[in-house]
């Protein structure tokens, strides 16, 4: 089966799964948020299996890369990172409402890469400076700090929106009740940031020796190492916030926020400026 | 201590003033990634006004990375790094060498529910499952008999308190890394055709050159494309040479650098030379001469006749009728010129009396040599890229230590566990609770699965 085809089926699944999970937040049944999982799940392994049909398929164009060499490749790669983790703290916590506001994101990445008119998804060759081995370890590093600062976003949405509702108190009833408590989501955005600022730092070094073995220079103050390092230090403000000063709950949600903003200009915003990671530029 | 000092070290010791120099470092990052080009900014300086053009270039504003405001703002950031790391160093000490015993005040008031195990053992059997259970999870054990009851304390993690310590440390190693790199390093572009050798380098920095002690031939250069025409691969063959002799042959490929006297060579870019090569080959009365190849301005002798030749044009297309060259030949007797066609036979076929009518075009000229040109060939440069960067070392050390530091930081808790065990009347209760430095949600977890596997420990 041509792995296209299995990836528009999987756009389709993470907008149904994203659905069931709105269901379940509105209903308050079980039952949908079981099925929202599992269809995340379907979609999540239907990927993996498109994923390396794709690889494989490169290997027959005579090619041979991981698909992670464009802007297509690595917006596919995102979303199934966002999955990967989301379902993971799902299981862990036991708890699906985060789901509301990170599977549509995903799906969102998805429907971006095939049909936005300017990504390519045909399988390109690796110009000289890709093919390194420090290409995977530094694509993928780099995409699942992206996607834990994803789901730090995600929380710190459902934060400001629970918090506007009732100005800050637990109430017993109606829609925010619905939604996790205070303290989960100030926890979930903590850890998930930590987990997202641990795979940027290692992100971060893995592609500086990249960079290093490439183009002779560990720093080049490209716009995109320039804007990764940006997203860091804001990430770092926000840790060093909320150690010593101790900034919680709405502060910490505002600079996820904002924090994830950056993430996406580092990724998006950066390649229209001008600067060694042209790759990217569909 | 005088108070103005005192003033500033603790200006100096405020987080408030490190997130504001963090900000600061931010917003000077996002406006340095907006700058269209140096230039740009100068020249809209200068218009802007003669003051503030001085000012731009004072600090360097063009140029932002390397402005002098950013390198005030890494200096202040590096002091209120290290001062805050002293500052805050003996209260981490004493939390560090906290003494086991007594426990925290009410560390055992209003236990919930689980973490009081009651008995009826005896005390004797009980203390050595408490022990063991703690073994298994805890590195450091300790133990006390007092009045009140019997106590155990378990800790683990204890270093990770120096976890923070590590991260800063590790950030100034870089800082101090790319600072010696930043004055003791050296870049430097070389441009080197196919078969010839290069001893200067242009300096990146400041348009100077720079004397190698030694000097790299290109012996060959090679680039592959893919069907769409994107290149593949593209590598030099290289020959580094001092002294007269070759003390080393690589092969220079994208992604993999070389290192040759303590400088790295890495393939940066390549190019087409402005000059073309001629294969050229004659005959000598009907016997072959052998194949040379030659560019403009370029000579060769002919033996046989003690001729010198010189290569006066190399033209792609002339006159419309393909490749050509032009020669002289010099010898005692004669000093001759003519063109050398490529496609000699179809343009004698369409003229067939060209020779007889232009002698300049007749590559037999002088005679007894013909001379054919067999085709043209493009020249590749390579371009190399060198560099020489004493601070690499440092900088690596800095980013293991920092990988390292956030995992400590993130990952291992110092978690502190005190256990109290008391006769109450006939029964014994066990009473467990911990400390940690963060999050507390894990310990606990910890101790609740600890309360139950005594409590199923001892009822087997």
């Amino acid at each position: 089966m041509n792995h296209t085809l299995i990836l528009s089926w999987v756009t389709f699944v993470y907008f149904a799964s994203f659905v069931l999970y709105l269901f379940r937040l509105i209903t308050g049944k079980e039952f949908w948020g079981r099925a929202a999982s599992f269809l995340a799940w379907a979609g999540l392994i239907a990927q993996t299996i498109a994923l390396i049909l794709r690889w494989k398929n490169s290997y027959d164009l005579g090619m041979g890369h991981v698909p992670l060499a464009n802007l297509y490749e690595s917006m596919i790669f995102f979303a199934w990172t966002i999955i990967l983790i989301y379902l993971i703290i799902e299981w862990r916590t036991k708890s699906r409402i985060i789901g509301v506001f990170v599977v549509p994101i995903a799906f969102l990445a998805m429907a971006y890469a095939s049909i936005a008119p300017d990504i390519s998804n045909r399988i390109e060759p690796l110009i000289p400076a890709l093919q390194s081995n420090w290409l995977t370890s530094h694509v993928v590093t780099c995409f699942m700090g992206y996607a834990a600062f994803t789901i730090a976003f995600g929380c710190g949405l459902i934060y400001l929106l629970k918090n506007k509702e009732k100005g800050g108190v637990e109430k017993p009833a109606g829609f925010s009740a619905k939604l996790p408590d205070f303290t989960t989501l100030d926890t979930l955005i903590y850890q998930s940031i930590t987990l997202g600022f641990v795979f940027l730092t290692i992100g971060i070094m893995t592609g500086s020796v990249w960079a290093h073995y490439a183009w002779g220079s560990y720093w080049s103050w490209d716009p995109k190492e320039t804007w990764s390092l940006i997203t860091w230090l804001v990430y770092a403000i926000l840790l060093h916030s909320r150690y010593v000063r101790g900034w919680r709950g709405k502060r910490m949600a505002i600079l996820a926020i904002i924090g994830f903003g950056c993430v996406l200009f580092t990724y998006l915003g950066v390649n229209y400026l001008p600067g060694l990671h042209s790759y990217l530029k569909a | 201590m005088p108070i103005e000092k005192h003033a500033l070290w603790s200006f100096f010791s405020s987080v408030k003033l490190t997130i504001t120099l963090l900000v600061l470092v931010v917003l000077l990052f996002i406006t340095g990634t907006f700058i269209p080009s140096p230039d740009v900014v100068q020249t809209f300086a200068n218009h802007l006004s003669p003051g503030a053009g001085k000012v731009f270039l004072f600090f360097c504003l063009s140029d932002l990375y390397h402005s002098s405001l950013f390198y005030i703002l890494l200096a202040l950031l590096s002091l209120n790094l290290i001062i805050c790391s002293i500052n805050r160093f003996p209260a981490l000490w004493r939390q560090y060498n906290a003494p086991h015993f007594p426990e925290p005040d009410g560390i055992f008031d209003n236990l919930p529910q689980g973490r009081i195990i009651t008995v009826d053992k005896e005390i004797g059997k009980i203390k050595p499952i408490v022990k063991s259970s703690l073994k298994k999870y805890y590195g450091h054990i300790g133990e006390i008999e007092e009045k009140r009851g019997h106590f155990f304390y378990a800790q683990r993690g204890r270093f990770s308190l120096f976890g923070v310590y590590i991260i800063h440390l590790s950030v100034l190693i870089m800082i101090a890394g790319a600072i010696i790199g930043s004055v003791f390093g050296l870049e430097a572009d070389i441009n080197i055709k196919e078969g010839e050798s290069v001893n200067v380098a242009n300096m990146t920095k400041g348009n100077r050159l720079y004397n190698l002690d030694f000097s790299i031939r290109c012996d060959k250069f090679t680039v592959e494309f893919y069907k769409d025409g994107t290149p593949k691969t593209y590598r030099s063959d290289l020959s580094f040479i001092k002294n007269g002799q070759v003390r080393r042959q690589a092969t220079l490929l994208v992604n993999h650098p070389l290192t040759f006297e303590g400088f790295r060579f890495y393939q940066s870019t390549y190019g087409i030379a402005p000059e073309i090569k001629a294969i050229i080959t004659y005959t000598n009365a009907g016997e072959n001469g052998g194949e040379m190849t030659l560019a403009a301005g370029d000579t060769f002798f002919l033996p046989q006749s003690r001729a010198r030749g010189f290569v006066l044009r190399v033209e792609e297309n002339i006159m419309q009728i393909g490749p050509a060259i032009k020669l002289r030949i010099v010898s005692q007797k004669k000093d001759v010129q003519f063109w050398v066609f490529q496609h000699l036979d179809q343009i004698v076929a369409v003229n067939p009396d060209l020779l007889t009518k232009m002698p300049m075009f007749n590559p037999g000229l002088f005679q007894p040599f013909v001379f054919s040109l067999n085709r043209l060939e493009q020249t590749y440069f390579t371009g190399l890229h060198l560099v020489c960067d004493p601070g690499i070392p440092l900088v690596a050390l800095g980013g293991l230590l920092m990988v390292a530091g956030l995992i400590i930081v993130f990952f291992i808790q110092y978690q502190r566990l005190w256990v109290f065990i008391k006769q109450e009347d006939s029964k014994i209760s066990i009473r467990m609770a911990g400390r940690s430095n963060r999050n507390n949600q894990q310990l606990k977890k910890k101790i609740d699965y600890l309360c139950k596997r005594i409590n199923e420990e001892i009822k087997a």
